[in-house]
């Protein structure tokens, strides 16, 4: 009978091999890792000033999206706990920035650090209650959280403007920080989605990671020797909700105007775990690739298939579910490890 | 007063017709522990099915009905049959995902082939309906609530009285047990998940007749089976049915009573505070264990 906590991720994939790729071969030098995401990290920085406005725009979603996609995989997957209310931090994170700018007349730079605070706070509310459930509860609970907090938005017009949204002053005498531009705001979500992969790369070593993928593997085992699970779980949520919120900052601030119905989609949130998901969750690229992957693609398809693309996506989305339930990086690496690619394999795995 | 029974009657009988989109979803969910995001479209698509036939070719709506919830019994079975069971045993947010790309496939489809106007079925009954005393009870309301409460009732009978009724609650609480007794589990799934379908569409058709609807509903069909169905408890059908009703009633409260959607914000609350407190529903003990009791 399938439990919640999957068998076969761990039957494919013995607990420590995310992490030990690097430990079993010495000879390959952990500066060679650290030197080449150096070398990307400075290309990237440098590349805008070959691209336009359009092009710097697409890839800062992009790169909004990888923070999103890793901190979705803090607590969906290494903790797994698959939470579908992720976008509760997205769209706290904008409202607190664009309300204490518009309202209490602060600089960006000030309303930042706060909306992280905040997506710290909430997802410790939320959290100590939710994380008693397990499974589809723990899914239903985040979701209906989402949901709750974008209601309680719509109905705040003072605040927030309600359904109509709200406008932050970008130019003019108005403006507390003025507009970071294209080529600014390419490099705040280059910033943050380097920081959310540095996150996750030490999650990934630290005993906290590891206390994580115990509680995704076995949680009543976990407990048994001695990691508070709780606490772990809450501070997981936390983590992820601090770069979700960060992330929703910066996007309203990119967008100007905000519209509840936009930022608290629950496709955000769906995105956020297919990338994750689709790239391999429970790894520190997986979501990176993902995010890159699937967000091109996605943007492909709008501009060549303006009317179907979402119809495409949803198809993208069934197959390649059905074919790369464990993800590409997994699946790489198994097929790497077998010296066999067979799809087939992968969808036995899983068929009733 | 006259308001608070007319919205109270308003809310039964929407509550009737929430129940009977929300029973196939709590179905679903408790015997084969899949969410299915899809749930919403399934209900527009069944709502499309029955206009398309109306408007075409004059069909009246409950032949329209029958013939979207034969569609949509085919269209779930095969779902289930060819691609659902391929990642059942995965984890959870891999059936979440599956069924969403489904959703976005199915609403966008339906956008693609009918465009996002608004639709309605039209009925020859729609304007009139009964007095009684002051409170207004339109005959195509109270046509559909009788309708939607007799399907949930007529599910009710076919899982308690039927061989195949047996079989899916057998296979809902041990799918091992269940297919060493000689059960075919693959062909019990899809016809579950066609008989959740086939009700999302026959809820869809009479929704149809009683309200606009277009592709973009679909999502708002979902969340409010979600909430149903944690309330009423999962694969639990009569509680599928108080929770309808309770949500119609509240609804309609809340509408007469409160400012804008906060009545929305309100329904998850106690969604998210039932399953906190209660995760087995209001209704107690659901016949499908919660896999690792929290």
């Amino acid at each position: 009978m399938a439990t919640s906590t999957p068998p076969a991720r761990g039957v494919k994939a013995p607990p420590t091999d995310t992490a030990s790729a690097r430990e079993r071969s010495p000879a390959r030098s952990p500066w060679l890792g650290w030197g080449t995401a150096a070398c990307v990290l400075v290309l990237l920085a440098l590349l805008p000033s070959q691209l336009y406005g359009g092009q710097q725009r697409l890839l800062a979603g992009v790169f909004m999206f990888v923070a999103l996609a890793q901190a979705w995989n803090v607590i969906g997957g290494f903790a797994g706990y698959a939470s579908f209310g992720n976008v509760a931090f997205f769209g706290l994170g904008g409202y607190t920035t664009a309300v204490l700018m518009v309202k209490a007349g602060w600089s960006f730079w000030l309303a930042l650090p706060v909306a992280g605070l905040i997506g710290v706070g909430f997802a410790v509310l939320v959290g100590i209650p939710a994380v008693r459930l397990r499974g589809h509860y723990f899914a239903i609970a985040t979701l209906g959280v989402a949901e709750g907090t974008r209601e309680v938005v719509v109905n705040l017009p003072r605040l927030t403007g309600g359904g109509a949204g709200i406008t932050v002053p970008a130019v003019g005498p108005e403006a507390t920080t003025s507009y970071l531009g294209n080529y600014g705001f390419y490099q705040a979500f280059l910033v943050l989605a380097g920081l959310s992969t540095l996150a996750v790369w030490a999650l990934a070593r630290s005993r906290f990671g590891y206390a994580l993928r115990a509680i995704h593997q076995n949680e009543d085992g976990a407990a048994a020797i001695g990691i508070n699970t709780t606490r772990v779980k809450v501070g997981a949520f936390a983590l992820s909700g601090l770069l979700t919120a960060l992330a929703g900052a910066i996007y309203a601030f990119q967008q100007v105007s905000i519209y509840p119905d936009r930022l608290f989609d629950v496709s955000i949130t769906v995105l956020m775990v297919v990338m994750a998901v689709f790239g391999g969750s429970g790894t520190v690229f997986g979501p990176v690739l993902g995010a890159v992957g699937l967000q091109f693609l996605s943007e492909w398809l709008r501009t060549h298939y303006t009317e179907a693309h979402t119809f495409i996506f949803g198809a993208i989305i069934v197959v390649a579910i059905v074919f790369l339930p464990q993800g590409v990086v997994s699946f790489s690496r198994d097929a790497w490890k077998r010296r066999r690619v067979s799809l087939l394999e992968t969808v036995r795995t899983y068929r009733l | 007063m006259t308001q608070l029974t007319q919205a109270t009657v308003y809310g039964l009988l929407q509550g009737g017709l929430f129940a009977l989109v929300a029973v196939g979803f709590s179905l679903v969910w408790g015997v084969m522990n899949v969410v299915n995001l899809a749930h919403g479209a399934f209900v527009i698509t069944g709502a499309y099915i029955a206009w398309k036939l109306a408007d075409a070719a004059s069909v009246p709506p409950l032949l329209g009905m029958l013939a979207a919830a034969a569609c949509l019994f085919a269209a779930g079975y095969l779902l289930q049959r060819l691609l659902i069971n391929l990642i059942v045993n995965a984890p959870i947010w891999m059936t979440l995902l599956l069924t969403f790309g489904l959703d976005l496939l199915i609403v966008n489809g339906l956008v693609l082939l009918f465009t996002g106007d608004f639709r309605s079925i039209p009925t020859g009954y729609a304007t009139s309906g009964l007095r009684l005393g002051q409170v207004r009870v339109p005959y195509g309301r109270l046509l559909g609530f009788l309708l939607a409460v007799g399907l949930t009732l007529a599910l009710v009978a076919f899982m308690s009285r039927t061989r195949m009724g047996l079989a899916i609650r057998a296979t809902g609480m041990d799918r091992g047990a269940a297919r060493l007794m000689g059960m075919r589990v693959r062909h019990v799934y899809a016809v579950t998940f066609g008989i959740a379908a086939a009700l999302a569409g026959a809820a869809g058709a009479i929704l149809g007749t009683v309200a606009t609807f277009n592709p973009a509903d679909a999502g708002r069909y979902t969340l409010q089976s979600f909430v149903i169905a944690v309330l009423g408890g999962l694969g639990n059908m009569w509680g599928a049915l108080a929770g309808g009703i309770l949500l119609g009633v509240v609804t309609a409260w809340g509408g007469q009573y409160l400012s804008g959607t906060l009545v929305n914000a309100i329904s998850f609350g106690v969604l998210v505070v039932v399953l906190l407190v209660r995760p087995t529903g209001l209704l107690g003990r659901p016949y499908y264990e919660l896999r690792q009791e929290a």
